[in-house]
């Protein structure tokens, strides 16, 4: 097992090189440092104004090639943006914003706290909603229940996530005024007012998928020889469908849950833009809009960092959930 | 599963949904909150700095412009702008110096203090804050200098004596000795010999000498980076030990200290109990107090309240302001009463705004709709170095772009992109700017498509063929707007130009790649805008002066207009007080854009801000935005009408309930009787 994991994170390793690389490319094919430049300093400011904040940030290097430097000299190539961009984010130095000069590795830690308010109820009334729901339709399979959830989960799945957003605020937030229509308050006694709706949104826009996908797991395990003896021994329903259903259909489950784990940390991207929830989602999004590479590469870093390991976990949960599979 | 068991837990989980139902609101703010003399409003971009000497947008304005008090600041109330005395006890008048120099002496106010902050222990132990002297003016003076700060308005103070110079020298000594690069700025500044035009006559005047006249320079004196800096704040807010940057710790002198700065969240700003203007001697300071003369106008419109004439400001004791980083959330919310104030989202103008009136339904709750024009233009341009359509073609192209300028209907453009937002514009110069005439009418911004075929005839394109290549002549309109909404307008002038027989072709690129073809020279056509930095004529002429084209400088000239006439006409007006010859000056500037039609002039943007009927004295400023000391609000009955708005609806959640109960307990009891 020693050996796998050793070689999935030499694997990862690479693969986070690359997908630097090819953020590096992508971003400057679209953009140069006179973009980032005149986006952080404002369209109004002189050339002069453009060009010391290039130097100040070291965007006056060129991408690739130095060709300040003869063909032997090392610092040909490292003395280029691509060069900073990886010993940067290889040393987990993230440096400043390109935006507003502030801490990246401070917004990073500033912007957690929020983005685990909304995403962790967010997983946890999820994967309880969907395995509750999913069960309950399984039970009830081939009924009308069974069907018209069927059909919800279509609608629920066809529907874009952003109207799911617009419909919530207004609707909840704005006619039944259930919630604030949006913001965030770090203090517990009145965060739960604000995190209300968009955890009910999230909840909902993502049921229809896992419902769909989780029922069709416990109804395959439904039709184990397992179960009918188990019914066959007299075991009821409710023990029958928890104890072993449900058990036994855990490995397709962590599939589609420890990938999502690590992503807790990254933040719901339109929820927390929509509903100013100050966290890493908004960040990444804001990011993008304001062509600030230095937070952007550092947020796809982690978020390239943060699936690989959550691939190398769900690995070992499937070796932990069942012992017959084998880690080699 | 056991039906009992099933029960129970439908039954429980029904009674948690009735409890959750019967304790939400949609109240977003804490309860002490409630009866509080709070303004709350809303940002959308987070302020880059607070640094004076560096901050330049309107989002970080909201703060500096509260926090930092300047020499000068605008009239609230009067339109034209004009500027009053801040912590200048008077407006300086020019003062003529041998060699054409100028000065302008500020006498300041005794009595200033700096906010209280820990930074002060730095020049004397134990101490909380200090008077404001003059050498504050001037380290923030030299702050702007300084290159290293990279402050957008170093340009703009380049008329100063010696102040280009005082750059030059700091460069050169930090290159030169790493020893003098790592004094504190304060020291820095000192060795470096200050700046030549700027002195200190003891600690409450200050002498500002300029290499050649220039009136307009005062206005850069209401702007926040001529306010006064504490030179402990900048050594102490340096990002070291825990302590933050001076650019997200504000030390001002202003009527607002910032209490809580969670810059891409929220900020609040409190009120200075020794602010200035609420101390002896300086009460009856023009800044401390509200404007006495108040106009019948702004009375009646219920935007002022004659009442609050000559009282002491500020009247709010805290102003929250919360990150809304999407419209449609914000404006919601300022519907429901949670701000104060608020713009109006394209999607919801026409259920507010009817006939150029706030709608009876929003009448009814109370809110008042107030319209300012910006100190704005939104023009067509011609890039004035092409073959074709520059001057290089002579009078067959000043026609052409007569023809095109007639040829758009600028009235239908504001319209249908703009709902009707704006004031036609006739020249450059907005409505507010000194200048501006209400009485002309440009003829060539009359639309008039005949009109427009027969000067296209006259410039030999009949019906818009080009006799060169006998097919319609081919114009480029060069733009970054990628997405199809924002191509909408390009196309409205396109089909105009198209109409008199022209051959548009809209070239939609990146903003870069837009940038880049503007640095090239190869554009044709383009849409541009202007705010300006300050009310004066000279910062909208400037955009046409030939020394900032394009091809000389890289400048803001974008159309590339050079017209030796004009340029003499301009440098004549341009540091001119505001007088008839000021205004003839401009008419005849006025005059040569008419016939040599460099821009066609679309409109200039019109501001409207809407408010409830508890926020008193609030009216809108174009150019300033440190106005949250004149306002004031009325908290009883925003919280009478914040309830009223803002009962929850329940009986959906019960409804909800009973249908899915209803849905399920039939199946369920099916089942059992079928199986058991």
């Amino acid at each position: 097992m020693a050996a796998y994991l050793l070689r999935r994170v030499g694997y990862g390793f690479l693969t986070v090189l690359g997908v630097l690389f090819l953020l590096f490319v992508l971003f400057f094919a679209v953009t140069n440092p006179d973009d980032i430049a005149r986006k952080a300093v404002g369209e109004r400011a002189r050339p002069e104004v453009y060009a010391q904040w290039k130097i100040n940030h070291g965007y006056d290097k060129p991408l690739f090639l130095n060709r300040d430097f003869a063909g032997s000299d090392a610092r040909r190539y490292t003395d280029t943006l691509l060069a900073e961009h990886y010993r940067r984010m290889l040393t987990f130095d993230f440096g400043r914003s390109d935006a507003d000069d502030s801490s990246i590795a401070k917004r990073l830690w500033d912007g957690a706290g929020p983005s685990l308010t909304l995403t962790v109820p967010l997983f946890a009334l999820g994967l309880v909603a969907g395995i509750a729901l999913a069960l309950f339709v399984a039970f009830f399979r081939e009924t009308y229940i069974d069907r018209a959830v069927l059909v919800l989960c279509m609608l629920t799945m066809s529907v874009a996530s952003l109207l799911y957003i617009i419909a919530g605020q207004y609707l909840i937030g704005m006619l039944l005024k259930w919630f604030p229509i949006s913001g965030f308050d770090p203090n517990p006694a009145i965060a739960a007012r604000f995190l209300a709706l968009p955890v009910l949104v999230g909840v909902i826009s993502g049921l229809g998928a896992d419902v769909r996908f989780l029922r069709t797991v416990f109804i395959e395990e439904m039709s184990r020889d397992y179960v009918r003896t188990a019914r066959a021994k007299g075991c009821g329903d409710a023990r029958v469908m928890v104890r072993h259903v449900l058990r036994n259909a855990l490995i397709p489950i962590l599939t589609n849950v420890v990938v999502q784990i690590p992503f807790l940390f990254t933040g719901a991207l339109l929820l927390e833009s929509f509903f100013g929830i100050p966290g890493l989602g908004a960040l990444t999004v804001e990011a993008i809009q304001g062509n600030d590479f230095s937070t952007l590469r550092t947020m796809v870093y982690l978020g390239a960092l943060l699936f690989i390991i959550g691939q190398i976990l769900t690995d070992i949960s499937y070796a932990l959930a069942d012992p017959r599979v084998r880690l080699s | 599963m056991r039906a009992g068991c099933l029960s129970r837990f439908l039954v429980l989980t029904a009674l948690a949904y009735c409890l959750a139902v019967a304790g939400c609101t949609n109240d977003p703010y804490p309860d002490s909150d409630r009866g509080e003399k709070v303004l709350y409003s809303a940002f959308s971009q987070p302020p880059k700095t607070l640094d004076p000497a560096v901050s330049y947008g309107a989002e970080e304005h909201v703060i500096t412009g509260n926090v930092y008090d300047t020499l000068l600041e605008y009239h609230y109330l009067e339109r034209p702008y004009r500027l009053i005395p801040g912590l200048a006890e008077a407006v300086p008048a020019a003062q003529p110096l041998p060699e054409g120099r100028q000065a302008y002496r500020f006498k300041l106010r005794p009595q200033v203090l700096f906010h209280t902050d820990p930074c002060f222990t730095l020049s004397q132990s134990g101490r909380q804050t200090r008077e404001v002297t003059a050498p504050d003016f001037a380290f923030a003076m030299m702050r702007v200098a300084d290159p290293a700060l990279n402050s957008p308005a170093i340009s703009s103070f380049a008329q100063i004596l010696g102040f280009a110079d005082f750059g030059k020298r700091l460069v050169e000594l930090r290159r030169a000795d790493a020893a003098f690069a790592a004094l504190t700025p304060r020291a820095q500044y000192a060795r470096a010999g200050g700046i030549a035009g700027i002195v200190a006559h003891g600690d409450h005047e200050l002498e500002i000498i300029l290499a050649e006249p220039n009136a307009q320079i005062l206005y850069w004196f209401a702007m926040p980076f001529t306010t006064p800096v504490a030179w402990e704040a900048v050594a102490y807010y340096n990002g070291r030990d825990g302590r933050p940057h001076f650019g997200d710790h504000a030390v001002g002198t202003g009527p607002y200290r910032l209490a809580l700065y969670e810059k891409q969240h929220r900020f609040t700003l409190e009120r200075n109990a020794a602010w200035y203007g609420s101390l002896p001697p300086n009460v009856e300071a023009p800044g401390a107090v509200f404007p006495k003369e108040i106009d019948a106008q702004d009375s009646a419109a219920g935007r002022i309240d004659a009442s609050y004439a000559g009282r002491q400001m500020p009247f709010v004791d805290r102003i929250k302001f919360y990150r809304e980083r999407e419209d449609i959330p914000l404006f919601n919310k300022f519907l429901q009463g949670y701000y104060d104030t608020g713009g109006i989202i394209k999607e919801s103008f026409d259920a507010v705004v009817q006939s150029g009136r706030l709608s009876p339904e929003m009448q009814a709750r109370g809110m008042r709709l107030d319209k300012e024009v910006e100190p704005t233009i939104f023009y067509v341009g011609f890039n004035m170095g092409d073959q074709v359509v520059g001057t290089a073609a002579g009078e067959r192209s000043r026609k052409l772009r007569q023809a095109m300028s007639v040829a758009v209907d600028a009235k239908q453009y504001l319209e249908l992109f703009f709902n009707g937002r704006g004031v036609l514009a006739q020249s450059p110069l907005p409505p507010g700017i000194f200048g501006y005439d209400a009485s002309y009418k440009n003829p060539f911004r009359l639309h008039d498509v005949a009109r427009a075929r027969q000067l296209l005839a006259e410039a030999g394109y009949k019906n818009g063929i080009d006799p060169a290549t006998e097919t319609r002549l081919k114009l480029t309109f060069d733009t970054y707007a990628t997405t199809a909404s924002s191509s909408l307008p390009l196309e409205f002038l396109a089909a105009a130009w198209r109409q008199i027989g022209l051959d548009i072709e809209i070239n939609s690129t990146t903003y870069n790649q837009f940038q880049d073809k503007v640095r090239r020279g190869a554009y044709q056509i383009f849409v541009w805008g202007w705010g300006a930095d300050f009310p004066d004529p000279e910062n909208f002429f400037f955009l046409l002066e030939c020394r900032n084209a394009r091809s000389k400088s890289g400048g803001p000239n974008t159309a590339d207009f050079c017209h030796a006439e004009f340029d003499r006409l301009y440098h004549e007006m341009k540091y001119r007080p505001n007088d008839a010859q000021r205004a003839d000056l401009i008419r005849r500037m006025v005059a040569i854009l008419e016939q040599e039609r460099p821009w066609i002039e679309l409109f200039h943007r019109e501001h409207y801000t809407l408010s409830h009927a508890w926020l008193v004295n609030s009216k809108p400023m174009g150019i300033s935005h440190a106005a949250y000391k004149y306002k004031d609000v009325r908290p009883e009955l925003r919280a009478n009408l914040r309830a009223e708005w803002n009962a929850p609806v329940r009986w959906p959640l019960y409804l909800v309930l009973i249908l899915v109960v209803a849905a399920t307990v039939p199946a369920v009891r099916t089942y059992y009787r079928e199986r058991l």
